[in-house]
């Protein structure tokens, strides 16, 4: 090598030792004026429960709209119910399972009626001509319109032979008197051996008063929905038989509906 | 001649080194700011954090959930962080139903017994 060059390498390095000190060493990155979506995961759960809380308190649904947009995602209400779900796996209050579930079922959209389910809505009313402008609705208030101290009743119990449901489920629907999914019902699932709980609204996409247990083939369960007591006895997977001729375990399909005032 | 030559390279040489380490640290390969913690929050944000916690405990009650969430916001005491929070909504012209709410928590963490560890030396 050119004795002429050991200067500028020798300079080189130096220099480079010298930025890097200094870079990583002297003046080293400060972590500050970080925004919620730079969070590590934890504390962006943390952060995103208590966004549902103040929800849950205020009712500003705006405002916990503006919040959850910090965090990038296409479906914010789907982030919160797997949330809800994961806070109540690991045992956290359920209070906060139930906040984060308000909260998914008022972002969520408003699902078509079950299968074979009448949808409890006035009839006879023309449907508006196609070239009329709707002005967009206002988003509904998170109170629940529950009628206090009504008790649910089973509205429908059904084996669903569905091919697509490879794993047995009960899957069930809460309504209030006036057909809409009621959230943060309680549902008590009990066999011989144990018991589970679940709540409803924690996959708001498939509706505010959905929620599902998945099903062990040749146990018996009692279904409960915790406060109204309303119960559905004997439930247990039933063989169902796909278009190849092949055998699966059926789910099943309950539906909960608060009668109508008198 | 020949030194003043070798020295003019040297310096060359840290001048580049520098701006390659430079560079390197700030274009090609930037910081990515992720994996932070509450601690580092914005002061915006970390206000917003601190008004959610208060809209929570109007609705809750708890002030030991509320001194609990506080908490996850650094080594301060959580009534230091309300007060920098109202300070702050007051600035920034916030609504005063969101005044409101600080002040009452920031009332309420003052006029609470100090908790155990807090008062242990």
């Amino acid at each position: 090598m050119n004795r002429g060059a050991w200067p500028l390498l020798i300079g080189l390095l130096l220099g480079v030792v010298a930025g890097l000190t200094y870079a990583w060493a002297i003046d080293p990155v400060e972590f500050v004026g970080s925004s919620p979506a730079s969070l590590h995961s934890e504390a962006q759960a943390d952060y995103l429960t208590l966004i549902a809380s103040a929800y849950a308190a205020t009712g500003d649904l705006p405002r916990a709209r503006t919040r959850l947009a910090l965090f990038p995602g296409p479906n914010a209400a789907e982030m919160l119910g797997a949330l809800a779900q994961a806070r109540l796996a690991s045992g956290r209050p359920p209070s906060e399972a139930q906040a984060l579930a308000l909260l998914a079922g008022d972002l969520g959209v408003r699902p078509s009626p079950p299968p074979g389910l009448t949808p409890r809505v006035a009839t006879g009313v023309p449907a508006a001509p196609p070239t009329i402008t709707r002005t967009p609705s206002p988003r509904p208030s998170p109170t629940v319109t529950l009628t206090p101290g009504a008790p649910f009743q089973v509205d429908r119990r059904e084996l669903e032979c569905d091919a697509t449901l490879r794993v047995p489920r009960i899957r069930l629907l809460v309504l209030d008197a006036a057909g809409q999914g009621v959230p943060r019902i309680e549902v008590v699932v009990l066999w011989d051996t144990g018991q589970d709980h679940f709540y409803t609204g924690l996959k708001p996409e498939l509706g505010n008063g959905y929620g599902d247990f998945t099903m062990t083939e040749g146990v018996t369960y009692t279904v409960r929905l915790a406060e109204s007591g309303a119960l559905v006895t004997g439930v247990e997977t039933e063989p169902c038989v796909d278009e190849s001729g092949g055998v699966y375990p059926g789910s099943w399909w309950l539906v909960f509906v608060q009668p109508p005032p008198p | 001649m020949l030194h003043l030559l070798r020295t003019f390279r040297f310096w060359i040489g840290l001048i580049l080194g520098l701006a390659a380490a430079l560079l390197y640290g700030w274009v090609l390969q930037p910081v990515r700011v992720a994996d932070t913690s509450l601690v580092s929050l914005r002061q915006d944000y970390r206000t917003d954090y601190v008004l959610m916690v208060a809209e929570a405990y109007d609705g809750e009650g708890e002030l030991s959930l509320a001194v609990q969430r506080l908490a996850a916001l650094g080594p301060e005491t959580p009534a230091q962080y309300v007060d920098e929070a109202v300070a702050y909504a007051s600035d920034q012209a916030f609504a005063v139903d969101d005044l409101e709410r600080l002040t009452r928590l920031a009332r309420d963490l003052q006029s609470a017994p100090p908790s155990p560890a807090a008062s242990s030396p």
